[in-house]
């Protein structure tokens, strides 16, 4: 049976044979690009801000998830809590996804055709669309993220589901430096 | 030295060997770490913004605290764990790395600035818990940890970078 790192690999393969290869390559060809490469602290630094902007989101999507758990500001209104956070939930994003295009643009064959990363662009889509419903429904009806003791089971698996998603981010996020070639 | 002589038979040591023979090993524990990491920077910088006047005013600062401060120290344990796993698969290079050495500095530094403000500063909290600006000495704490883990992770992250600019081998 073929291993998720067999998968993987043969992925990779096949986006290496599609026009992205070359598309990857022409980018890798300009200037910008071959400078960001050749500049020893330019990956590093963007690569911490871009970890700093998950810690970001990251934490705000738990500190927001948390209180419709009821395990932390129980002393707040869900609208308060919503306020407080989803706002750095987005400008973190917007960060990732400036830092994001600064890694793509410098080694564009590393992140185009590598799994990895779709898999990772498939899942923020996800989790953006996510929290565009959320913000819409605490807009419409707050009253229904307040939890009843015991009660909203679709909630608590939404939003322990939700975490869950963000981790598998930060996994992919990890990994794209590692899927085998 | 002793300490000489520890970070060679760490590396060495069945868990050193392990990590470094694994193909998925090593990635896998750094995920962790990387997920316990931002969890950690992630709920500090919320107590921190609070202090700074910055966010969450609406929040007392304890009720915030509590809020916070179990999932901060859960996360930094996980951080801790892995963190030492994937030192001990390669302790000779990281303790020569300055990047390193830096991180474990300023982690240290961020601890006595907690402790600082959690001996000293929190004693007076219940007059500045709501409506009450937070004294300079709070302030000061916050700035400075939110300094301080951000320059953690910008060293945490330059030390997969640098380890054949430090190391002999």
């Amino acid at each position: 049976m073929a291993s998720l790192g067999d998968i993987v690999y043969a992925l990779g393969q096949w986006l290496r044979s599609t026009p992205v290869n070359e598309f990857s390559l022409a980018i890798q060809k300009q200037p910008l690009s071959k400078m960001i490469n050749s500049t020893f602290w330019a990956t590093p630094t963007i690569q911490s801000i871009h970890i700093l902007a998950i810690a970001a989101t990251f934490g705000s999507v738990v500190m927001i998830n948390l209180r419709i758990f009821q395990l932390a500001g129980q002393g707040v209104t869900m609208t308060d809590t919503v306020r407080r956070y989803l706002p750095w939930v987005w400008w973190g994003l917007a960060v990732l996804l400036l830092t994001g295009i600064g890694m793509i643009y410098s080694d564009p064959v590393r992140e185009f055709t590598n799994p990895v990363f779709w898999t990772k662009m498939i899942l923020i889509l996800v989790a953006v669309a996510v929290s565009l419903w959320f913000q819409g429904s605490v807009r419409r009806n707050v009253a229904r993220w307040e939890l009843t003791h015991g009660g909203r089971v679709a909630i608590r698996t939404g939003a322990a589901g939700v975490i869950c998603l963000w981790c598998l981010i930060i996994v992919c996020g990890r990994w794209i430096a590692y899927a085998p070639t | 030295m002793f300490l000489k002589a520890l970070w060679p038979a760490l590396e060495a040591s069945p868990v050193g060997q392990y990590i470094q023979a694994s193909s998925w090993a090593f990635p896998t524990i750094e995920t962790f770490h990387v997920i316990a990491v931002v969890t950690v920077v992630g709920t500090i910088a919320v107590m921190d913004l609070r202090l700074l006047g910055v966010a969450s005013t609406r929040w007392p600062v304890t009720s915030l605290s509590k809020d916070t401060l179990p999932w901060t120290w859960g996360a930094f344990v996980i951080a801790m764990v892995t963190g030492g796993l994937l030192f001990v698969s390669k302790a000779t290079e990281y303790v020569v790395n300055a990047n390193f050495q830096w991180k474990m500095i300023l982690i240290v530094l961020a601890g006595v600035n907690m402790a600082i403000f959690h001996v000293f500063t929190w004693r007076s909290v219940h007059k500045w818990n709501s409506d009450t600006a937070v004294p300079l000495a709070g302030k000061i704490a916050g700035g400075l940890s939110l300094f301080l883990w951000i320059l953690v992770v910008f060293f945490a992250r330059a030390i997969g970078f640098t380890l054949d600019l430090y190391s002999q081998s």
